[in-house]
């Protein structure tokens, strides 16, 4: 009796054990969840799709959830190996961590499966590449080699796609779910980043179908497209699900990785202190002195200035929104230089800036830091002249440029007004992606029992070696997002995953 | 004298305990009393109070015992659904002591014991994989004593502490995809204990006692990385994936006040109250050679985490009964407070607010005397959330003690 009264005193138990929590669906039906979106929805990551990401993807890991509350098979269109890529497309399988130079560098794999149509009805209808209109897009999944080389068909809609005809929507539609999710829009605006702003603003231009793929959509176009696609959904009695808005590119490491200022006299020299301290000198004397010199005549002396030996120095670049100064270049240099070298010097500097705070330089422009530009697109860098970043400007392609990225966060701030009020209208569960990438991308991240997340590029955590996309813990991460707001909204008790548990980056 | 026979292997691991890492097994005639300590029956005395020593009613006593401690402790979590146990080996704690009084007013001992310890075992898959797998904490004490009668009913005694210690912690580095261990089988520390011992009359015993801290310093520490050989420049480790390290883990201070009163001759109460400076662990410094695998951002060698461990309280109450001159009983119960709250649980070392049922028996032939004892612990279960991890989830413990000693007297 003693020993009870101390025992109940004392309560060594729980309240309730895990073991017998009850898992409960709510207001919602699990039993036929279909999965709208792109890349991110279909667990694409180390720039391929192969079947352990397609395993991890976010859909995936909100399935096996929604098992435990009447949730149905979720079945997705599985790739045929681990590497991902079409052998027959010219698309290179998935980027894996070896040793290139001394240093750790993401190298792609050769695919070694060809583009292979599967059938079936699939739950998870991410489609990697997909811009809102897209989805709408009929012969967006044409199998035919033609249309998918000239880009009017998607080999990765053309997989699973029902018919050469139909659109992701229809195939969407046919399946007839009890719930969905979308997450749309991020290749809407991602598409021009990840070219370094080369597209075009479309914001007024209404008729996506005169878009090349490296454009900005125009907002009302993806708000009418995720419009069409929730009444679409809507006419099948499919009128419960989540939706999900863009983060911003700031917050991505592809954009974040290389800062502005790079070339240290140690990368310089190839990892070699003192010749790059020479080199700086060499530079300076022959180049950057020299156009310091002409630029500050022309009362543009801030474009470029001497390197450092001290610190950090940015890259030359070339910004098409500056006065351009080919002639005035030109015509200083010609009796210093020659008429011949002096017009050279013109037409490669006219418009040549250093990079600054406000740039953001893309995670691939790094390949190209002091190699050859392609003599084709470029035959007047030659020789010295022909060191990208370092004696010739990188050019539109490398760099994102604050116009260009005024454009696109305007575009992104329009985007998510009109997801949250579609959200709204519509009476869904919403994600705010971008307040979570936001949180991540803080210098402390967020952790997970002990284990720190942060964009930081291989070593983060959450984004996988193409810096765009998630890692198997990045997208469980999302996924409790997901989980968090459809039990917010439709009073489900779907439990949250442990993101630690999936997979990270390998090292080799 | 009778050969003693010690088989228990010198593991002196224990898995949790409330009181941190402090193990509160020292005696086994003791533990069967709720471990109170005013009993100066023989040489066991000499860890609680070196004074006690003098009121040994023996020329010569000699003790020697072990535990077998056995501890689960579960850990779940409601939102994700974890649920996990712990794998831990039977704890194993020892000790032995020898008190020789030449002469009446003074005495000279040796005490041998393992009072901190702690062996958890988690695995390498579980929700706190990156705090700890498995980590086990050793420590051994050894200490030579005075004491001498100051009159026929006081003693002041004092002894030093020589400690020997033992790290070895091993967890995940779950972004780099491996795990690391830090091992250190050398650490040292030195400390004192100091006591009073009042006899006032022959139903009365009171002893007064302080252990000094023992700051254990590890000097000789290993740490070992098991991630891809391409990470260990970028790491700062050598060759082999290894760097050295320091550490020092303080053994906290602790006062002890009790009594024990005879309200018969037959029948013994008694009564301890702790108090153990557990405030000194406020945080953990592992201070690395090269690798850059620490927390400071001036210094990316040195790791600081905050512990934020607070004092404690023990309330302890037990009693024997002489059933006749070869058999006693003995019971008691105490109360152990935790070191940490809710918000600064480690997994490491998790401990518990409890109370503790004890039980035991003394049989005596003629000079050899044989002692044994069980306890049973009874653990409130925490809902924790330790924000400086992002760690949460409920943790409830499973704890029993046996313990087997040994004592020998010669008048």
């Amino acid at each position: 009796m003693v020993v009870s009264v101390i025992l109940s005193s004392c309560k060594t138990d729980y309240d309730t054990d895990v073991a017998t929590l009850v898992i409960t669906s709510g207001e919602a039906d699990f039993s036929n969840y279909v999965a709208l979106g792109n890349s991110l929805t279909s667990g694409y990551r180390d720039d391929a799709l192969f079947i352990n990401a397609q395993e991890e993807s976010y859909p995936n890991i909100i399935a096996q959830q929604m098992k435990r509350a009447g949730g149905g098979t979720f079945t997705q269109p599985l790739m045929l190996d681990n590497i991902g890529g079409f052998s027959n497309l010219n698309m290179m399988g998935k980027l894996t961590l070896k040793v290139v130079d001394g240093d750790l560098s993401p190298v792609p794999t050769p695919a070694t499966s060809p583009f292979t149509p599967i059938s079936g009805a699939f739950n998870n209808m991410g489609v990697p590449g997909a811009k809102s209109f897209h989805l709408l897009v009929e012969g967006y999944g044409n199998p035919d080699l033609h249309e998918i080389g000239s880009r009017r068909s998607n080999p990765y809609f053309a997989r699973f796609a029902s018919s050469p005809l139909t659109s992701v929507l229809k195939d969407a539609m046919a399946k007839k779910p009890t719930f969905f999710s979308l997450w749309i829009g991020n290749n809407d605006v991602l598409s021009y980043a990840t070219s370094g702003g080369v597209g075009m603003d479309r914001t007024g231009n209404l008729d996506p179908r005169t878009y090349g793929y490296e454009d900005i959509t125009d907002p009302q176009v993806l708000k009418a497209s995720i419009k069409g696609v929730l009444d679409g959904l809507k006419a099948v009695d499919a009128t419960k699900g989540v939706i999900a808005n863009i983060p911003n590119v700031e917050n991505i490491p592809f954009f974040t990785t290389i800062p502005t200022n790079y070339l240290t006299p140690y990368v310089l020299g190839k990892k070699n202190q003192a010749q790059g301290e020479v080199m700086i000198d060499q530079l300076n004397q022959s180049l950057y002195g020299v156009l310091n010199q002409v630029l500050t005549q022309l009362g543009h002396g801030d474009r470029i200035k001497p390197l450092s030996k001290t610190k950090a120095n940015p890259f030359l670049m070339k910004d098409e929104t500056l006065e351009d100064l080919s002639n005035q270049i030109s015509v200083a240099l010609s009796p210093v230089l020659g008429v011949q070298t002096a017009r050279v010097f013109g037409m490669i500097f006219g418009q040549a800036r250093q990079t600054k705070e406000g740039d953001l330089i893309l995670l691939t422009t790094k390949n190209d830091i002091g190699k050859q530009p392609d003599k084709q697109q470029y035959p007047y860098a030659q020789q010295p002249l022909n060191a990208y970043g370092i004696t010739f400007p990188l050019q539109d392609k490398h760099v994102l440029i604050p116009s260009e990225i005024t454009a696109i966060k305007n575009a992104t701030t329009a985007y998510n007004t009109h997801i949250k009020q579609l959200a709204d209208d519509y009476g869904l569960a919403f994600v705010d992606a971008n307040a979570k990438m936001k949180s991540l991308s803080q210098n402390s991240g967020i952790q997970f029992d002990g284990v720190r997340y942060t964009t930081s590029f291989a070593t983060g955590g959450a984004f996988s070696l193409d810096a765009v996309h998630l890692t198997g813990r990045g997208y469980a991460v999302i996924a409790n997002e997901f989980i968090h707001a459809i039990n917010v909204r439709y009073q489900s008790t779907l439990p949250k995953v442990n993101p630690n548990k999936y997979s990270g980056i390998q090292f080799p | 004298m009778k050969k003693l026979l010690i088989t228990v292997s010198l593991l002196a691991g224990i898995a949790v305990y409330a009181g941190g890492f402090r193990v509160s097994l020292q005696g086994v005639k003791q533990l069967a009393m709720a471990h109170t300590s005013a009993h100066a029956d023989d040489a066991s005395v000499a860890f609680f109070n070196p004074a006690g020593i003098s009121f040994i009613p023996a020329k010569f006593s000699i003790v020697a015992g072990g535990f077998a401690v056995q501890t689960k402790v579960n850990y779940q979590n409601r939102e994700n659904l974890g649920n996990y146990n712990t794998n831990n080996p039977l704890g194993t704690p020892i000790y032995a002591a020898v008190a020789y009084k030449p002469v009446d007013n003074f005495s000279l001992g040796f005490s041998f014991t393992t009072p901190f310890g702690s062996t958890i075992d988690w695995g390498s898959d579980w929700a706190g994989k990156e705090l700890v797998h498995k980590m086990s904490l050793k420590s051994f004490f050894f200490q030579p004593m005075v004491s001498v009668k100051l009159a026929p009913w006081v003693s002041l005694g004092a002894s030093y502490i020589y400690a020997k210690g033992q790290v070895d912690w091993t967890r995940s580095i779950t972004q780099l995809g491996g795990t690391m261990n830090i091992k250190d089988t050398e650490a040292k520390g030195h400390g004192f204990t100091m006591g009073f011992y009042f006899r006032p009359d022959e139903k009365l015993d009171l002893s007064v006692a302080y252990r000094s801290p023992v700051d254990m310093k590890a000097e000789k520490g290993i740490a070992t990385f098991n991630v891809s050989p391409t990470l260990y420049p970028r790491l700062g480790l050598d060759s082999q994936g290894k760097d050295k390290f320091k550490a020092t883990l303080p053994l906290v201070e602790e006062y002890t006040l009790a009594a024990s009163y005879q309200l018969t001759p037959q029948w013994k109460v008694s009564a301890d109250f702790n108090y153990t400076l557990w405030s000194q662990y406020n945080r953990l410094i592992v201070d690395f050679e090269n690798a850059v695998v620490g927390n400071q951002i001036a210094d990316p060698t040195l790791s600081i985490t905050p512990k934020n461990f607070q004092n404690t309280k023990t309330l302890r109450v037990g009693t024997e009964y002489h059933f006749n001159h070869k058999i006693a009983g003995r019971a008691g119960w105490y109360f152990d407070e935790s070191p940490y709250s809710n918000n600064w649980f480690i997994p490491e070392t998790p401990s518990f607010n409890m109370n503790v049922v004890t039980a035991g028996l003394g049989l005596k032939f003629g000079n050899l005397g044989i002692d044994l004892a069980g306890a049973m612990a009874f653990a409130k279960h925490r809902v924790f959330n330790n924000t400086y991890y992002n760690f949460s989830g409920q943790a409830k413990l499973k704890a029993f003690y046996a313990g087997l000693g040994l004592s020998y007297n010669i008048k």
